[in-house]
């Protein structure tokens, strides 16, 4: 409680997803129950682990641009190998090619040492025509539809197998990033690069790890999206960068990095839900949803922008009284002692 | 004196190794050139004719105009826009918009000087509204990436995502289709929009700021020269290259639609991607302060004649994306390693 109240940018996210779903809540009558509640968790399991990825990355001071590459090429992997394979064989295989994915990205970054935003642009292309070639330029497809089925049954009314994975993950993440010393070390060469490399902190463990943490998570993004709905697109899911940075933002992240947490990534979707979801219901076309989306970023950037800016302006004028009171109490000794 | 007598003095070979050093990237790229032109003339067949360079230079003067005014924003240390082609397409629709209904008035209808300052009049507004963040302290590729569906929601909202048509003969011919001394309007527009940007970044004040803020944005705050300012005009730049290339497209398809730049669009299938892919291909410091729209150009170009290469050699999509994917990783990682130490560190 303490944490929310201390962090600003937190409390405004609770804020902020809490008025989206009491809006929603307010105009449409079936918004409040129990399917609806079920359908958003369903979209969590996506959502979440977008904005998961982001809010690692930007916690390490860097922005990862290839999730949605890399999601949509888990999912081809994925789709494409259930058929000879198996369902788990082939999430194994698509879970293992994204997460090494993120590693080598790490990996390249901490060796070069040049910023993320300029390898992972690359990485956007490349993923994006492999999964083409992987693909064959198809869509491609399961041919036994029940497959998948295993992971959209309903469990305990509101929950599913894919959406428990991907609350377990969260809470596994968030315990890493909180409570390990590997976590720490992303948080660190995030705040403050220049201080934790001089205090000894290696700079390629943590950038390879929060690399491939992220890749993992967009990967098993992808491999839920791929089984759910059948069918995988090499040029598909570029939404997802979006998404997964509103979701990023809006759960109190600083693109200065070393802020944010867990905790907040799955407010932050969760507002991004509530919002996809309630705007379901107003039936408007595909353009709408994006441009609210993007609304809704705007908004956290001007509100993040504007108090970094009104503190700046807080601590410049707090310090000016103090220089202002020393000098009255300078001036004051001074009189004392030429009175004297 | 004595170090001028022994420079002149220097054989030729050790001139050209200190050129190479001096300019490795841009070496590089060069002997890239020559490589792809050699291989191109023995293994491809219609490679070395007159209509086939042509085609190169034409495909490569459209994303060589948005990657020039995108060269401004990267040299400025503002990274890249990526509401690239939302802007081209929202660009596009208020043309053809102009062109097909004179937006609401039959007057002004087909009236190409009206669409085309319309049009121009959106960049510019685009530009400064998303050049203003960035230069408050926003970051700009999560501010370019609201601004992006923000802006290609009010386009598709306006055009109701219909393609909008609007019938020839139109006063925008010549700027489609048209040609002079044999080279089409397109490719006139690239060589001069080069040479133009190349003259202002080079031999006017304002250039220099550019590099300057670029460079090191602490010592341009320090002599005046703020960034907040230099964020707005540069994006103002970048918005109405955008802008004139979607007028020309437009102008070439008589048609616009929101998605004309989102679906799959040259070697990339994504427009944005493949102009930021231009401006790195061609070896400019992403970090800003270093490089040259003479690069940028050259990258076009490059991309343009793999790119031909490929399709002459009957390659799908697939394999000319990770062409061009590759291109952009290899470009990184050299210039990171050469550049190690130096200006890759912030």
């Amino acid at each position: 409680m303490k944490r929310i109240t201390k962090d600003v940018d937190l409390s405004f996210a609770i804020l902020l997803s809490f008025c989206v779903y009491v809006f929603f809540a307010m105009n449409i009558e079936v918004f409040f129950s129990h399917n609806i509640s079920f359908a958003i968790l369903e979209r969590f399991a996506v959502l979440g682990l977008v904005g998961l990825a982001l809010t690692i990355c930007i916690i390490a001071g860097e922005i990862d641009l290839s999730i949605g590459s890399n999601a949509a090429l888990c999912a081809v992997i994925v789709v494409k190998l259930t058929d000879p394979l198996g369902a788990p064989l082939a999430m194994l295989i698509g879970l293992s090619v994204s997460t090494l994915i993120g590693a080598t990205q790490g990996f390249v970054i901490a060796f070069i040492r040049i910023r993320a935003i300029v390898i992972t642009v690359g990485t956007l292309m490349l993923l994006r025509g492999v999964a083409l070639l992987i693909a064959e330029e198809k869509t491609v497809m399961l041919t036994d539809f029940r497959v998948p089925d295993f992971i959209t049954t309903k469990v305990l009314m509101y929950f599913s197998p894919a959406s428990l994975t991907v609350i377990f993950i969260f809470i596994c993440v968030g315990i890493f990033m909180r409570y390990t010393k590997y976590g720490r070390e992303i948080y660190a060469i995030g705040g403050a690069r220049k201080e934790a490399l001089t205090a000894g902190i290696p700079l390629r463990r943590p950038m390879i790890i929060a690399f491939a943490l992220s890749g993992f998570c967009a990967g098993f993004a992808g491999t839920v999206i791929g089984l759910k709905s059948g069918t995988a697109q090499g040029l598909g899911l570029q939404y997802l960068l979006l998404a997964g940075t509103v979701a990023a933002f809006v759960g109190g992240v600083s693109i200065l990095g070393g802020k944010g947490g867990v905790l907040g990534a799955a407010i932050g979707a969760l507002t991004v839900n509530f919002l996809n979801t309630g705007l379901v219901f107003y039936a408007l076309q595909v353009h709408f949803v994006q441009l609210f989306t993007s609304v809704l970023l705007v908004i956290v950037i001007v509100f993040q922008t504007m108090s970094r800016i009104f503190d700046s302006r807080q601590a410049r004028k707090s310090l000016l009284e103090t220089i202002d009171e020393r000098k009255t109490a300078l001036l004051e000794k001074k009189r004392t002692v030429l009175g004297k | 004196m004595s170090t001028v007598i022994q420079e002149s003095q220097q054989p030729i070979s050790a001139k050209f190794l200190q050129f190479y050093k001096d300019r490795t990237l841009l070496a590089i790229l060069l002997s890239l050139f020559a490589v792809m032109f050699v291989y191109g003339i023995f293994f491809t067949d219609n490679y070395l004719t007159i209509t086939n360079f042509k085609a190169i230079i034409r495909d490569a003067a459209l994303y060589g105009i948005m990657a020039i005014g995108l060269t401004f924003v990267t040299l400025s240390g503002n990274f890249f826009l990526l509401s690239l082609k939302e802007t081209a397409s929202i660009c596009g629709v208020t043309f053809a918009m102009g062109m097909a209904t004179g937006f609401g008035s039959p007057d002004l209808a087909g009236n190409f000087m009206v669409s085309l300052l319309a049009a121009l009049a959106v960049g510019v507004v685009s530009g400064v509204i998303q050049g203003y963040f960035v230069g408050m302290g926003g970051n700009p590729i999560v501010v370019t990436l609201g601004g992006a569906g923000i802006l290609y929601g009010i386009g598709a909202w306006w055009s109701d995502n219909l393609v909008i048509n609007f019938t020839r003969p139109h006063d925008a011919e010549w700027l489609g289709t048209g040609s002079f001394l044999g080279l089409p309007s397109i490719t006139w527009s690239f060589i001069l929009i080069a040479i133009a940007a190349e003259i202002v970044l080079r031999h006017t004040n304002f250039g220099r700021k550019v590099y300057l803020v670029g460079a090191n944005k602490a010592a341009g705050k320090a002599t005046g020269h703020e960034n907040f300012s230099m964020a707005i005009i540069v994006f103002t730049i970048c918005s109405v290259c955008c802008a004139f290339v979607a007028v020309a497209f437009v102008a070439q398809m008589d048609s616009a639609q929101s998605n004309y730049f989102s679906a799959e669009f040259g070697s990339s299938g994504d427009m944005t991607i493949l102009v930021i892919a231009t401006v790195m291909v061609g070896g400019n410091s992403i970090m800003g302060g270093y490089g040259s729209t003479l690069r940028t150009s050259l990258g076009a170009i490059f991309i343009a004649m793999v790119d031909n290469m490929m399709v002459l050699q009957g390659f799908n999509s697939g394999p000319r994306i990770v062409g061009v994917g590759l291109m952009i990783v290899f470009s990184i990682i050299v210039f990171g390693l050469f550049a190690k130490g130096s200006r890759a560190q912030e």
